[in-house]
């Protein structure tokens, strides 16, 4: 099977450089320290949990292959992939500046068209902009059925996927017919959510997403990383989302405190309203 | 009922300091990408450390106080280490991590030093009692790659780097501590041409686990009928289990566990006594083979650096490890208000890290700890500056060597002596809480300890410093140190912000190179006691020096970008904290060194004068 991940850099929620809103109400991202936005990692796991057989990590039944719409010093991220066991990956230059979900989408189908995978597997969303829509996007560009946050996938070889989405009160099962696009949630990277083909039966990974070895992030500089053009793949690419302006969330007050219940109960329908 | 110790990870590491150390401070980028680290870029770096630091924080920081908890075992015989640490040695050879550095003829990635200890600290930090398992295996693997027989390192080499094998370094024996050069344990020749080894060690670290296949022991012994003291002591290759010429795992080889310590801290990693041969059945083989015995001690001393090094970096792992966690409980602690608001009772109460007396014992920690760590990489950097360098150019691998001679007793004491003294106020600096095991810092104290004792004592450090490595090269490369130092203080005295702090170091510059002819002054004048006496004041005031040093240019560097920066940019806050860590250590540390050079000009005695029956009645 060929999986196609975009994946994206996100600011890193632990590092204490947290991201600035600069005095023309812009976001600020220098000096910030990267990491790969978390859902586009479990992807990326479940991409590779998809073309093996669980026992051997490193003999692939099929290919990887990563795409990030960045400028280049973001090439970090699609290394990082490479490292952990994708097998190629293309950078899409552009300026976040430029990009929305929709000139993501579009630059998507026109990769799509050309590498012609089995399966688009994207993160449910990003940790940055939380905004959910290129997975749905690129699949009516496409006209390729859907699954959206999905907790398990079995494959049924190159033909179709079993897809266990989670919804209020348990699991809704789907079939969906290759190619296809999928979005992955959380629970995907759990011991026994993703089975391949040639899984075994019962076989558990660690949680979580896998390490990338020493000497993987040493032979991933010698992986095929290509490059192209924004302007080439979507002529005349423009945002329909404009952003008008950023503002941080206001600063929590101090705590005070009430003398009894009644004030409390007073204060919460006159003063939070939440009552 | 006790509270369960719970298998969570308290570790956290700095990645934006160690990366600002690498490429802004030390250049490293300028020895990557050629030889002999043309396989390695900016981005492997990087990636290195990030994917390191995320693999310590998930699969040994877990481990660390449980396995504190817990402790080893010593059960039929044999050591059974914490719950954990088997899977967790599996996957740190997966992984890769110890092979770093390591040659690529040996399955290695060939990296700078300077990257390798880094990564070595954060091992060490995430878990300091796992980690010491295999990095007495690495140690063990190095001396019998730089002295073995080409057999020896074939066989014994690649297995111990990639973690098959585990290794021992022996030296210590009950009588013989610090005078390694008392050892009793024996070797005799044997009619089939093996040796027989007989005697007992103690205080052997990882001298048995349950990790690894087999334990290839490095053993000091003294060759029947070889001259006493440290001159007539072999080092011997003495497997735990008989291996065949073809690798395969045989019968034991007669090395017994007497016993295992109960120790102060760094529980996880069994300190054992170990007896070799009492059935006369234990056979070793000289690290070079029969042409080099007598030679241990010199093969040893070729090694130590490494290991002392190493020791220094395990004081900086956890000292860090400490600083970090204590300023996470600072900003999260409540307690009093503000003193702006002593008069008013009701005032909100504000987080500890808003009292000036935190904040001190904060900043204090962090200047220590990236002092260290310059100091360190410092050292590397040398080290790595020497290999780079082509043969031919004899002048300046003199120099990078001898800086590194020097500069190995500086971090291995100051490293380890600043870690304990950095984790003592982490604790103060929790309070009450610190003292519990609900917060990691009473553990990184209990572990620390062991650093200052372990590798030769702090004070043959200091002895080292002062009696050998001073006058090395006929006092050269203490006179290029203290230049270098010159140097920067002509260059950096009329800085707007680190000007001060600068003419500070020029003068205890100066003062050290004074104490520095006070101590040859006294090996002259048959003074000699007074030379010990002061050795260990000595080696910490030109620590101070080259820590506030090093500080500065980090300021000096930090102070440069600040410059093209907006205060609202992210990167602001970490560069202005490295200005406000130099002065701070330049402005309440560094006058010491003054101060100490007064002391020793004084020439104080009374520890000599003082009469053992003096010194209490009982
Ligand atoms: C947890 C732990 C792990 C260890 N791991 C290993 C290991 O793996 N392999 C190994 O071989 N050893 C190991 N050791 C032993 C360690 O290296 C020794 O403890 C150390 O060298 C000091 O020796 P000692 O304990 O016998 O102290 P002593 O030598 O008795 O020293 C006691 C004190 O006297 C001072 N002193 C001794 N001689 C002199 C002198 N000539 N001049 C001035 N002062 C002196 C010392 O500095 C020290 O303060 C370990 C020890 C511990 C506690």
């Amino acid at each position: 099977m060929k999986i196609l991940v975009p994946i994206k850099r996100v600011a890193d929620p632990d590092n204490a450089n947290k991201l600035k809103i600069s005095s023309d109400a812009k976001v600020d991202t220098t000096g910030l320290e990267w990491k790969p936005n978390p859902f586009d990692e479990y992807a990326v796991e479940t991409a590779l949990r998809l073309t093996e057989n669980g026992a051997n990590t490193k003999a692939r039944v099929g290919e990887v292959v990563v795409v990030m719409f960045g400028p280049k010093e973001a090439e970090s991220t699609l290394r990082a992939a490479l490292a952990t066991g994708a097998d190629r990956a293309i950078r899409i230059d552009a300026n976040d500046a430029d990009l929305d979900g929709d000139v993501v989408a579009q630059g998507l189908k026109a990769i799509v068209d050309k590498e012609k995978p089995d399966l688009v597997l994207l993160g449910k969303q990003t940790v940055d902009s939380d905004s959910n829509q290129v997975a749905q996007l690129v699949a009516e560009y496409l006209g390729w059925p859907q699954a959206t946050f999905a907790a398990t996938i079995r494959s049924e070889g190159d033909k179709a996927l079993h897809v266990g989405r989670e919804v209020d009160g348990g699991t809704l099962h789907l079939k969906v017919t290759l190619p296809a696009v999928v979005s992955v949630d959380l629970r995907i990277v759990a011991p026994k959510s993703v089975r391949s083909a040639h899984t075994a039966e019962g076989h558990a990974y660690p949680d979580g997403v896998r390490f990338a070895a020493l000497m993987a992030i040493m032979a991933a500089k010698k992986k095929p990383l290509v490059e192209e053009k924004l302007s080439d793949l979507v002529p005349g690419a423009t945002r329909k989302i404009e952003y008008t302006s950023f503002a941080l969330p206001p600063a929590r007050a101090a705590g005070i405190k009430v003398k009894s219940v009644q004030e409390l109960v007073q204060k919460l329908k006159a003063e939070a309203k939440v009552l | 009922m006790s509270k369960p110790i719970q298998a969570i990870n308290r570790y956290k590491a700095d990645l934006r300091e160690m990366s600002f150390l690498l490429f802004e401070q030390f250049r490293l980028g300028e020895l990557l990408g050629r030889g002999p680290f043309e396989n390695w870029g900016e981005d492997e770096v990087r990636a290195s450390l990030a994917e390191c630091y995320r693999w310590a924080r998930e699969v040994i920081g877990p481990l660390t106080a449980s396995a504190d908890a817990t402790g080893c075992k010593l059960e039929a015989g044999g050591v059974k280490t914490p719950q954990g640490f088997k899977d967790a040695w599996t996957k740190l050879y997966e992984a890769g991590w110890k092979g770093i550095a390591v040659h690529p003829e040996y399955g290695g990635a060939g990296a700078p030093h300077v990257l390798q200890i880094l990564v070595e600290e954060i091992l060490s930090g995430a878990n300091t009692a796992f980690t010491m398992y295999s990095g007495l295996t690495h140690g063990a693997a190095e001396v019998i790659e730089a002295f073995g027989t080409p057999e020896q390192k074939k066989f014994y080499c690649q297995p111990m780097y990639n973690g098959k094998w585990a290794g021992t370094m022996c030296l210590t024996e009950p009588h013989a501590g610090t005078d390694v050069g008392s050892n009793r344990t024996s070797a005799k020749k044997n009619a089939d041409g093996t040796w027989s080894i007989q005697g007992t060690k103690i205080f052997i670290s990882g001298g048995d686990q349950d990790l690894s296949e087999n334990i290839i022991h490095l053993v000091l012994a003294r060759v029947e009928g070889a001259p006493p003291g440290t001159k007539g002591l072999t080092l011997f290759i003495v497997p735990k289990t008989r291996v065949s010429a073809d690798g395969a795992i045989q019968e034991p080889n007669d090395v017994s566990v007497g016993a295992i310590e109960h120790k102060m801290g760094i529980n996880g990693s069994a300190t054992c006594v170990l007896n070799y041969g009492e059935n006369g059945k234990c056979i070793g083989e000289p690290v070079g083979g029969d042409s080099k015995l007598n030679q241990g001690m010199a093969q040893m001393f070729r090694m130590m650096n490494g290991a002392r090094i190493m020791v220094g970096v395990q004081g900086l792992a956890v000292g860090s490890a400490a600083f970090l966690n204590a300023l996470e409980y600072a900003k999260d602690r409540k307690q009093g208000s503000s003193i702006a608001n002593f008069k008013d009772a009701t005032a909100p109460r504000v987080p500890i890290i808003e009292h000036a007396d935190i904040r001190r014992m904060l900043l204090d920690m962090k200047a220590r700890v990236e002092g260290i760590r310059a100091l360190a990489i410092k050292l590397c950097h040398h080290q790595d500056s020497l290999r780079s360098l082509g043969a031919g150019d004899d002048q300046k691998i003199a120099y990078h060597q001898g800086q590194v001679d020097l500069l190995v007793p500086l971090v291995k004491s100051y490293g380890s002596d600043q870690a304990f003294r950095v984790c003592e106020l982490a604790i103060q600096t929790y309070g009450g809480a610190g003292y519990t095991r609900d917060y990691p810092v009473e553990q990184y104290c209990r572990d620390s300890k062991i650093f200052s004792i372990y590798e030769g004592t702090n004070h043959i450090q200091a002895m080292d410093l002062v009696s050998r490595k001073l006058s090395q090269a006929g006092g050269a490369n203490f006179q290029s140190f203290i230049g270098d130092i010159s140097k920067f203080v002509a260059e950096n005295s009329a800085h707007p912000v680190l000007g001060a702090s600068v003419k500070s170091l020029g003068s205890a510059h100066e003062a050290l190179g004074g104490a520095a002819m006070k101590l040859l002054t006294w090996f002259h004048t048959g003074q000699v006691s007074m030379v010990p006496l002061n050795a260990n004041r000595f080696l910490d005031m030109m620590a101070e020096v080259t820590v506030a040093w090093l500080l500065l240019d980090g300021a000096r560097i930090a102070h440069e970008k600040l410059a093209k920066l907006d205060a609202a940019q992210p990167d602001h806050a970490f560069y202005s904290g490295k200005i406000q860590a130099a002065l701070y250590y330049a402005r309440n540390v560094l006058p010491g060194v003054d101060d100490k050079a007064r002391l020793m000009l004084e020439e104080d005695r009374s520890p000599l004068d003082i009469e053992d029956a003096a010194f209490a009645t009982v």
